[in-house]
C-alpha cells in the first residue's frame, strides 16, 4: 500500500528570470513498511521534496497523494496532516515545559482526542520505542538521542502512519544516531512509511531505497531487490 | 605488486592474530581457524591450510613450537617468548596508513581525469550508487548480527570505510563540477 506518492512533481519558487526551479519533475512512492532515504547536497530540493510530501508545500505542477487522497483536492491541509503525516527534524523538537508523554499526547489533544485517551495512546507508543520509563520526565532530564526517540514516537502517535524526517540524527555521535535508525527501522517493520533526508551514507544505508537527488531531479536511485555482493568494482 | 603487497598484509595480520590465541593457551589448528573467524566477527573466514602453512612459518620463526599430537592426531602448538614478544609489539606499533595497497578507485578516478574524453560524473555516479548499494548490505548484515559487539564492530569499520569512499566521491564531484 503506497502511503505517499509524488507524480511528476515541479515547485518553482519566484517568476521569470529569478525563477529558481526546486524540484524538476520527481516522481516517488513510498510504501507502507519502507524506509527510503534522501540524499543530496544543499540546494538540490531535499527540504522542497519532505515538505511537498508532508504537505506543508503545494507544487507549481504534478500531483501528491497521501493515502490515495489527492492533496490538491483536500482545502485544510492542515488538518490532513495532524492526523496522518509525522515529522521529526533536527531540533526543534519537544516542548520543555511538557513531560515527554505530554509532548506524545499533544497532537492528539489537538485533534479533540480527550486526555485520558491521548495518554493511553501516548504510553502504547512509547511502550512500542521501549521508551516508558522516559514517560514523566522532562525533555531537559533526557539525552539527545532520548529526545529523539520520543519526537519518534510523538511524530507517530495516533493513526499516522507516514513519517518524514529531516537530518533526525543531527549532531549525535554515531552510536545514539544508529540507535534512531534503529527505532525508525522497527516502525517501518511494523508497518509505517518513513521519508528521511540525511547526509550522512551511513543512515540513509538503512533504508530499503536511496535516492540521489541533484538540482531538483533524481539521478539515482538503489534498492533492496538488486543483491549482487559488495561494490562492483 | 599491488597483490603481493596485499598477500603480504593478510598473511601478517592472520600470523599476529594466531600469535593472539595462541596467547590464552595452547590450541591446534582447527581451534585455532574456529577462535579466528569468531573473534573478526565471521567476516574474514581463513581455511586450514591457511592456517598450518602460517604455523609452520611461525615455528621455523622460532614464534610457536609444537607438542605432542592428541588422540585424533592433531598437533597442538604452544607460543614461546619470542612469539610472545613478537605478538606485544604489534600491539604497541600503530598500522602505517602507506603500508596499505593503493585504491583501485582513486586511480581509475584520477585517470578519467586525465583521459578528458570519459564521462568523470558518470564514473562518480556509478560508483556511488554502488558503494551505497554495499553499505545497504553491511547495514544489513549489522543489524542481524547476534554474535555480540566485536561482529557488529568489525562491520562498523567496513561501514565506517565505505562511508568515507561515498564522501570523497561527493568531494570530488563538487571540485569537478566547479573546475568545468
Amino acid at each position: 500500500m503506497t502511503v505517499v506518492r509524488l507524480a511528476e512533481v515541479a515547485r518553482v519558487h519566484g517568476e521569470g528570470a529569478t525563477a529558481v526551479h526546486a524540484l524538476k519533475g520527481v516522481s516517488l512512492e513510498v510504501d507502507a513498511g519502507e524506509l527510503v532515504a534522501v540524499m543530496g547536497p544543499s540546494g538540490s530540493g531535499k527540504s522542497t521534496l519532505l515538505n511537498l510530501a508532508g504537505g506543508l508545500d503545494r507544487p507549481t505542477s504534478g500531483t501528491v497523494h497521501i493515502d490515495e487522497q489527492d492533496l490538491a483536492t483536500v482545502r485544510d491541509l492542515a488538518a490532513l496532516r495532524r492526523r496522518r503525516v509525522g515529522y521529526v527534524f533536527q531540533d526543534l523538537n519537544l516542548i520543555t515545559s511538557l513531560t515527554a508523554a505530554e509532548n506524545v499526547m499533544l497532537p492528539r489533544e489537538l485533534d479533540g482526542v480527550r486526555s485520558r485517551l491521548a495518554r493511553e495512546e501516548a504510553m502504547a507508543v512509547l511502550a512500542e520505542i521501549d521508551g516508558e520509563s522516559l514517560a514523566d520526565r522532562f525533555p531537559d532530564e533526557l539525552s539527545g538521542g532520548q529526545r529523539q526517540q520520543v519526537a519518534i514516537a510523538r511524530a507517530l502517535v495516533g493513526e499516522r502512519r507516514l513519517l518524514l524526517a529531516d537530518e533526525p540524527t543531527g549532531a549525535l555521535d554515531t552510536r545514539t544516531g544508529d540507535e534512531i535508525l534503529q527505532t525508525l527501522r522497527a516502525r517501518c517493520d511494523a508497518g509505517a512509511a518513513v521519508l528521511l533526508i540525511t547526509h550522512e551514507p551511513r543512515y540513509a544505508a538503512w533504508a530499503d531505497r536511496v535516492v540521489f537527488l541533484r538540482d531538483g531531479m533524481i539521478t539515482d536511485t538503489t534498492d533492496t531487490t538488486d543483491t549482487s555482493l559488495v561494490s562492483a568494482r | 605488486m599491488v597483490h603481493t603487497a596485499y598477500a603480504y598484509l593478510v598473511l601478517m595480520s592472520v600470523r599476529h592474530g594466531l600469535l593472539a590465541l595462541l596467547s590464552r593457551g595452547p590450541r591446534h589448528g582447527y581451534q585455532l581457524r574456529v577462535e579466528f573467524e569468531a573473534s573478526t566477527g565471521a567476516t574474514w573466514p581463513l581455511n586450514i591450510g591457511q592456517v598450518y602453512t602460517t604455523l609452520s612459518r611461525m615455528e621455523r620463526d622460532g614464534l610457536v613450537k609444537p607438542g605432542e599430537s592428541d588422540e585424533q592426531g592433531r598437533v597442538v602448538y604452544t607460543i614461546t617468548a619470542a612469539g610472545r614478544e613478537e605478538m606485544a609489539r604489534w600491539f604497541s606499533t600503530p598500522v602505517v596508513q602507506s603500508d596499505r595497497p593503493r585504491d583501485e578507485l582513486v586511480i581509475k578516478l584520477a585517470m578519467a581525469v586525465a583521459a578528458k574524453k570519459v564521462d568523470v560524473a558518470e564514473v562518480i555516479n556509478m560508483q556511488r550508487t554502488a558503494t551505497m548499494r554495499a553499505l545497504q548490505q553491511l547495514t544489513r548484515a549489522k543489524r542481524a548480527a547476534t554474535e555480540g559487539a566485536v561482529q557488529r564492530l568489525v562491520l562498523d569499520s567496513m561501514i565506517f570505510q565505505a562511508e568515507a569512499e561515498q564522501r570523497w566521491l561527493d568531494h570530488c564531484e563538487a571540485v569537478l563540477k566547479e573546475e568545468r
